[in-house]
């Protein structure tokens, strides 16, 4: 039986891979080898050339720097913002609680497009138009959200008993949230700041909107202009999206063993 | 629980603040544009009620697209949650070479959308896409079989192109993506299960389904709750593969509310019929959303 | 500590004025030019322009071209906006005079004589009630492009009637070629086709009433244009499921030799690989009334300077130098495109380009393209409708009365 799920899990991993590994054959390929014989044709010839262009073309370099500069800040600070709201959301009965509740809730419901112009006014009048600033706040802001009731949720699954046997030590509600509260929750920690980063870092929408100077801009602005108005070269955009995609998965393996090796957390103990 | 009064307020003060400023405002912002003309450039607009909403009930788009998000879904709560629920207990255990696997089911997440837009397009494409051609290969051996197929019929089949098979085939790129992100969550969520009352089930002779049954999955309720939740909302908000693969065509048989919004408001120019979109769009999931978590609320605190 | 912070912020404060003072001889120019060769060209002329100028400095921010519609709105808005943006000729610019986010440049066009050397559609195109507001830069022509190795091998000849056209298709699609490819997936190709059928069927002058409202799209005239339509449908001329192929899918068929013609822009030949150029051609979309005047598409892109940008005078001058002739000819020589300036080297214009040149001007009308003659909201409804037909020509009636009911609509709320 085990054999059999192993099976099915392995084929599946293969056939997910389908897309990507045909994207990186993509990237290692030229326009005009695809236009002229067709995409899931032979290649003629195969080159890493086209990471190199992009790279180059992306403005990569310069524009690396703004994206972490833009997402590490933002995401710090939607994890401490989030979990001390979840930890009052969960640890304190008060008249609101609900409410608030759906309203972190709610944050999500609306199609961010939307709030685009509204955004876009709001730092403008702030002074804060074609900053960096703009884009970190509103990021981490937007994200409040998402976070809180995914860990207010991850939250609910420590025990009561934990929490009151500090306080009967005479423990302060910060220290429990910094002692308690945060390590036991550490593998949505993890898993929320991989999301998380995935998001933030390939977000390019707010970043339209935020910026305007081309210092500011992050990876994902810069190697949207691979894409022209009618011309695209194809494998030159996917090698981009693919060198885009390295910081994610690099934070992806850095993180991964908090919420994806095989260790139990300590909750069940004791 | 006895606590100092103000002590949720010293947590809550700067999130919510936050939030409130760059998220509440905005929003509400949004709601009153809905009830203007409002292009989204000039800068004066004029109050029109709900001409916006009255038109928009009237709009044979809006229906489409509110039909194709409620297929959404239906699809997304079924298929990826189910998929990736399995995975994610099959890949607990210490399995070989499971990071493979495990970042294997993730990758979809980290593409860019257009790419996978990019990549899914040339798997249907009618003409030399994976799909069509797999599918003449296999025509062709049942008709030396001796079915009556045709292979060439294979090549014709339109998916992005066909108005009736458009929704499908994005959504079933959609779900490509979606099973690792339910499956990552999961992950999370199985390091929180009291391993001991497994072992004292396992001792007693329960079958590993009966195990799931009534010892994992009732632990897992606070994370099926997240992935319902995000499933629906994602369901719902649906904007990016829509957008980059076809747009929602073809003629609009493939459009979704959010691709629906942001073409009135952005492309067409109608901030205030757009923001009428996002409005409804809005209260249909709070309609979703807020049924159920009010239950789940209700249940936690019994 | 005190003595740390004084200098903190004596030397945040020094900064803070040589930035200040930097800005004042900066410039911000922001394009939507994200195609590989036009990007190059477009950084060729920022160059030029400082090495003209050294006393001005161009911060220059290239933008997907997509996006950029979309970021426009928030440019223009901003405090303070850049100074230089690219943009279209015609309905799109205006949308933007009439909400005042445009900064007359009639000075511009008065101090550098440009009414000498830009012709009277070009003058038109960049004008909005009296005052000149754009710089128009480039133009491309729109043909149906042709193999001449595959009509060669069918032995067909370029049409001149539309009678001729039709036959050509059958004749292909008895070869085993598809004799029209196009891509609808993204609509626009869509749009070509109507124009064409529209303004030889009835005349440029109905085409434009009808985009700007003052006909109906259930009139008897419209009906013909479909009508024809019809025909090239039931001629076997178009490929299979159009909708499932965005336009650069749809131009591989020709590239590949499975397709003979494609009725597109003259930007299809970047795309082509190299070594099929040489079988590419174009000729003039078929005259169907040969009574009736020519209209042919030709959409115009160009600069203007948003009207509340910071360095007013620094935008002025590179706006000057943008119409230049200089840069009109880096146009022609670099893009293979047509420019407005009629004063330019006529030899660096290669053969192909004289011939797209001679194409228009043996036109008695150029338009802009479908959705940049008729408000975008309704030619977004428009198109869907054109991509509709094609697939379900039976529905046209439906699809007709839904399309004038939206234009009434659109049209009504603009007065």
């Amino acid at each position: 039986m085990r054999r059999l799920v192993l099976i099915v899990v392995w084929a599946g991993a293969l056939l997910w891979l389908f897309p990507i590994a045909g994207a990186f054959v993509t990237s290692l390929r030229t326009q005009q080898d695809i236009s002229a014989h067709g995409f899931w044709s032979v290649p003629r010839e195969v080159s890493f050339a086209n990471y190199a262009k992009a790279w180059e073309r992306g403005r990569v370099s310069r524009y690396l720097v703004n994206s972490f500069i833009i997402t590490i800040p933002s995401i710090i600070g939607m994890l401490a913002l989030s979990s001390m709201s979840a930890y009052a959301l969960v640890r304190f009965r008060f008249r609101l609680n609900r409410f608030l509740y759906f309203m972190f809730v709610a944050g999500m419901l609306l199609p961010f497009q939307i709030l685009m112009l509204p955004v876009f006014q709001l730092s403008n009048r702030l002074g804060l138009y074609d900053t960096h600033l703009a884009l970190i706040l509103f990021h981490t802001a937007f994200q409040i959200g998402f976070c809180t009731f995914v860990l207010r949720n991850f939250l609910r699954t420590v025990p009561v008993s934990l929490f009151e046997s500090a306080v009967i030590d005479g423990a302060g509600e910060w220290t429990i949230y910094r002692r308690i509260g945060l390590p036991l929750i550490l593998p949505a920690f993890a898993a929320l700041a991989t999301l998380e980063f995935t998001w933030v870092f390939n977000d390019y929408l707010w970043a339209l909107v935020l910026l305007s100077s081309d210092r500011l801009k992050p990876v994902t602005a810069g190697l949207s202009t691979l894409m022209g108005q009618f011309v695209n070269d194809w494998p030159l955009i996917v090698s981009g999206s693919l060198l885009a995609a390295v910081p994610t998965l690099i934070v992806f393996f850095a993180l991964q063993r908090y919420f994806i090796e095989g260790l139990t957390m300590g909750a069940n103990k004791g | 629980m006895r606590h100092h009064p103000l002590a949720p307020l010293s947590f809550l003060l700067l999130p919510l603040g936050l939030y409130a400023v760059w998220v509440v405002f905005p929003t509400f912002a949004t709601m009153a544009m809905a009830f203007t003309n409002w292009d989204g450039i000039s800068p004066t607009s004029e109050w029109v009620g709900l001409a916006n909403f009255e038109r928009l009930f009237a709009d044979r788009v809006f229906w489409m697209s509110l039909g194709n998000n409620l297929r959404w879904v239906a699809v997304f709560i079924t298929i990826p949650t189910a998929l990736g629920l399995s995975l994610a207990l099959a890949l607990n255990r210490n399995v070989r070479f499971d990071r493979f696997l495990k970042i294997a089911y993730y990758l979809p997440m980290v593409l860019a959308f257009v790419v996978v837009g990019l990549m899914w397009a040339w798997i249907y494409h009618p003409r030399q896409g994976l799909l069509n051609n797999t599918l003449f290969h296999l025509y062709g051996f049942a008709q030396s079989l001796g079915f009556d197929v045709n292979p060439l019929a294979a090549r014709r089949i339109g998916w992005l192109g066909d108005p009736d098979l458009a929704m499908g085939s994005i959504i079933a790129a959609a779900t490509w993506q979606h099973v690792g992100y339910v499956m990552i969550l999961y992950l999370a969520g199985l390091k929180t299960v009291n391993t001991e009352l497994l072992d004292a089930g396992q001792v007693d002779g329960a079958s590993p389904w009966q195990l799931f049954r009534f010892i994992t999955f009732p632990q897992l309720a606070p994370v099926t709750t997240i992935v319902l939740v995000i499933t629906v909302i994602q369901s719902l908000r649906a904007f990016d593969l829509v957008y980059v693969m076809t747009r929602g065509g073809p003629f609009n048989s493939s459009n979704v509310l959010a691709n629906f919004m942001y073409i009135e408001a952005f492309m067409n120019y109608n901030m205030g019929y757009g923001a009428a979109i996002a409005v409804v769009l809005f209260l249909i999931s709070v309609g979703f959303i807020a049924v159920y978590l009010y239950r789940v609320v209700q249940q936690e605190e019994r | 500590m005190r003595r740390i912070t004084i200098s903190i912020l004596t030397t945040l404060l020094v900064a803070l004025l040589a930035w200040g003072a930097a800005q004042s001889g900066m410039l911000r120019y922001n394009s939507y030019m994200s195609d590989p060769a036009v990007r190059d060209m477009d950084e060729r002329i920022v160059n030029a322009f400082m090495e003209l100028y050294p006393n001005v400095r161009v911060e220059h921010s290239t933008i997907n071209h997509e996006d950029f519609k979309q970021a426009i709105r928030t440019y223009l808005v901003a405090s303070p906006p850049p100074g230089v943006l690219t943009w279209f000729a015609g309905e799109r610019m205006r949308f933007f005079t009439r909400a005042g986010l445009i900064a007359p440049i009639t000075d511009v066009w008065q101090d550098n004589d440009w009414a000498s050397v830009y012709s009277a559609g070009a003058q038109a195109m960049s004008r909005d009630a009296g005052e000149y507001y754009f710089v128009p830069s480039s133009y491309y022509w729109w043909a149906v492009y042709y193999r001449t190795d595959i009509y060669d091998e069918v032995g067909i000849e370029v049409p001149e009637t539309w009678g001729q056209f039709l036959d050509n298709c059958r004749a292909l699609d008895a070869a085993g070629y598809i004799p029209v490819t196009i891509g609808t997936r993204f609509r626009w190709p869509a749009g070509g086709w109507f124009d064409y059928l529209n303004m030889r069927v009835n005349g440029p002058e109905f085409h434009i009433r009808l985009l700007d409202g003052l006909e109906s799209y259930e009139s008897e005239e419209v009906r013909n244009t479909f009508a024809h339509w019809k025909q090239a449908i039931d001629a076997g001329c178009f490929i299979d499921n159009p909708a499932a192929y965005n336009w650069q899918e749809a131009a591989d068929f020709m590239s590949q030799r499975e397709a003979g013609m494609y009725l597109m822009g003259q930007f299809i030949m970047d795309v082509v690989p190299e070594d099929q150029q040489p079988y590419f051609d174009f000729f003039r979309f078929p005259i169907i009334d040969p009574s009736l005047p020519i209209g042919e598409d030709a959409p115009t892109d160009g600069w203007f300077i948003a009207a509340n940008a910071a360095n007013m005078e620094n935008a002025k001058l590179f706006a000057g130098f943008l119409g230049s002739r200089e840069v009109a000819e880096m146009n022609a020589r670099d893009l293979g495109r047509l420019v407005l300036r009629t004063d330019i080297d006529p030899s660096i214009y290669t053969e192909t380009q004289h011939k797209g040149a001679a194409l228009l001007q043996g036109a008695d009308y150029i338009a802009q393209f479908y959705d940049r003659d008729t408000p975008e909201e309704l030619a977004d409804r428009g198109m869907d409708a054109f991509v509709e037909f094609m697939a379900n020509p039976g529905a046209l009636d439906r699809i007709l009365a839904d399309l004038q009911r939206e234009a009434e609509r659109v049209f009504a709320a603009r007065e």
